[in-house]
């Protein structure tokens, strides 16, 4: 996406996080924004989850704006 | 397609600080190598007419071009002798085929391991083991091939441990998992031919296994042999149920013969299964019912507690080959659902 010109963004557990990062570098795009949530969800309550989806929400509007700043 | 020579580095002439350098930069798959040498790179080349600079295919999850040297070089380190090297490159190719799903294979929690099966006179020419303990040690064939291609997902691939590679435990089969099918010993056609190639031609299946279960069993009568081997294939754990998947079996050649004496053709053999393993959704967890739900609605709709689940989409994508010696012992090899097995003939 980012190649073709458009804003992109990925969102990955903290498990995924080092392969994220990894990947994003051998594709060329050491730089992608990767907003990354806590893992794992299975055993968390219904609010915990909801918390962390708005605080990656808050994440990810920080790192589009960061992104494209740039 | 053509990349750039692989990069060279100078070393001591010394085994053991070459071992060190490859454990430090973890080039090994956590055994000694075999030195790849220019000069047993050269000699390992010396087994294939391509060029050392062919990309056969690009890897995921790091993408590294998978060049005919690559692949030569990583077959050195894992003990290859040079005729083994055409194997290799068919294998890597049909491991980036889409169908299989490599980046899903090695970027996974899962366990999934990839497993050669050989068909063809390549079996007989390279001394692959298909008969006894042929998943097991013993053969440089099976042990090296599959060696070298984990050394290929990983040095290639980038699938490190920990790294892109994400597996939650891995399993024993992710150092090597390679054998061949023992077409003489079964009574059915090979699976090779069974997979649209002549018999005379060689080939290499490439498989996401999650693992082996041994299945031990005297029965001696066709239908209760299949019963009590598709109850041991239903767990409830399994991805195959998740997403229809395509789960494999290693037939013991005298439980294959009992399967033919009872009139049994592959098809039957592989209908039967897919009858007898179906599992009510309530075995699964909430959560796997809610995963199998968003893979196979488009089979099933909404999937209820009481709703029959197949292991696979269709009883042909039950696959299976006969191989190993004498015993009642047959190998359930179930799978990582989301990726289909491929095969490429060995030129």
């Amino acid at each position: 996406m980012t190649k073709r010109g458009k804003a992109a963004l990925t969102i990955c557990s903290t498990a995924f996080k080092t392969l994220g990062h990894a990947q994003a570098s051998a594709l060329g795009k050491k730089d992608l924004p990767i907003a990354v949530m806590p893992h794992p969800f299975g055993l968390r309550k219904r609010d915990e989850v909801r918390a962390i989806a708005e605080k990656c929400a808050d994440d990810i509007v920080q790192l589009m704006t960061k992104a494209g700043a740039k | 397609m053509v990349s750039t020579p692989a990069a060279t580095f100078e070393a001591l002439d010394d085994l053991d600080a070459i071992n060190k350098l490859y454990r430090e930069r973890r080039w090994s798959d956590g055994l000694p190598i075999v030195p790849p040498t220019r000069e047993r790179v050269a000699r390992m080349l010396a087994g294939t007419r391509r060029k050392p600079d062919e990309v056969i295919a690009t890897l995921p999850p790091g993408f590294g071009e998978a060049t005919v040297e690559r692949i030569a070089i990583n077959a050195v380190m894992a003990g290859c002798d040079p005729e083994y090297l055409p194997v290799l490159i068919a294998a890597t190719g049909a491991v980036a085929e889409a169908q299989f799903n490599i980046q899903g294979i090695e970027a996974t929690t899962n366990s999934a391991a990839v497993w050669l099966v050989l068909n063809g006179p390549i079996v007989q020419q390279l001394e692959v083991n298909a008969t006894f303990n042929c998943l097991g040690q013993g053969t440089w064939a099976n042990a090296t091939l599959g060696r070298a291609m984990r050394l290929i997902l990983q040095n290639i691939g980038g699938a490190l441990p920990g790294d892109m590679d994400r597996a939650t435990q891995g399993q024993p089969a992710k150092y090597t998992f390679c054998c061949g099918e023992s077409e003489v010993q079964s009574p059915w056609e090979p699976l090779h031919v069974e997979r649209g190639f002549a018999r005379d031609v060689s080939t290499v299946t490439v498989v996401a296994a999650e693992g082996t279960l041994n299945m031990n069993t005297h029965s001696k009568e066709a239908g209760e042999l299949l019963r009590v081997i598709a109850e041991s294939m239903v767990h409830p754990t399994s991805n195959e149920y998740c997403h229809g998947g395509e789960p494999w079996l290693v037939f013991a050649p005298e439980h294959a013969d009992i399967l033919k004496a009872g009139g049994l053709s592959k098809r039957d053999v592989k209908q039967r299964l897919w009858e007898l393993t179906r599992m009510p959704a309530r075995h699964l967890s909430v959560k796997e019912i809610l995963r199998a739900q968003a893979s196979r609605s488009d089979e099933y709709g909404e999937i209820k507690p009481e709703t029959l689940l197949s292991i696979s989409r269709t009883p042909d994508d039950i696959w299976f080959i006969v191989a190993g010696g004498p015993g009642t012992h047959s190998v359930y090899v179930p799978c990582f659902g989301n990726s289909r097995a491929v095969t490429r003939e060995i030129l």
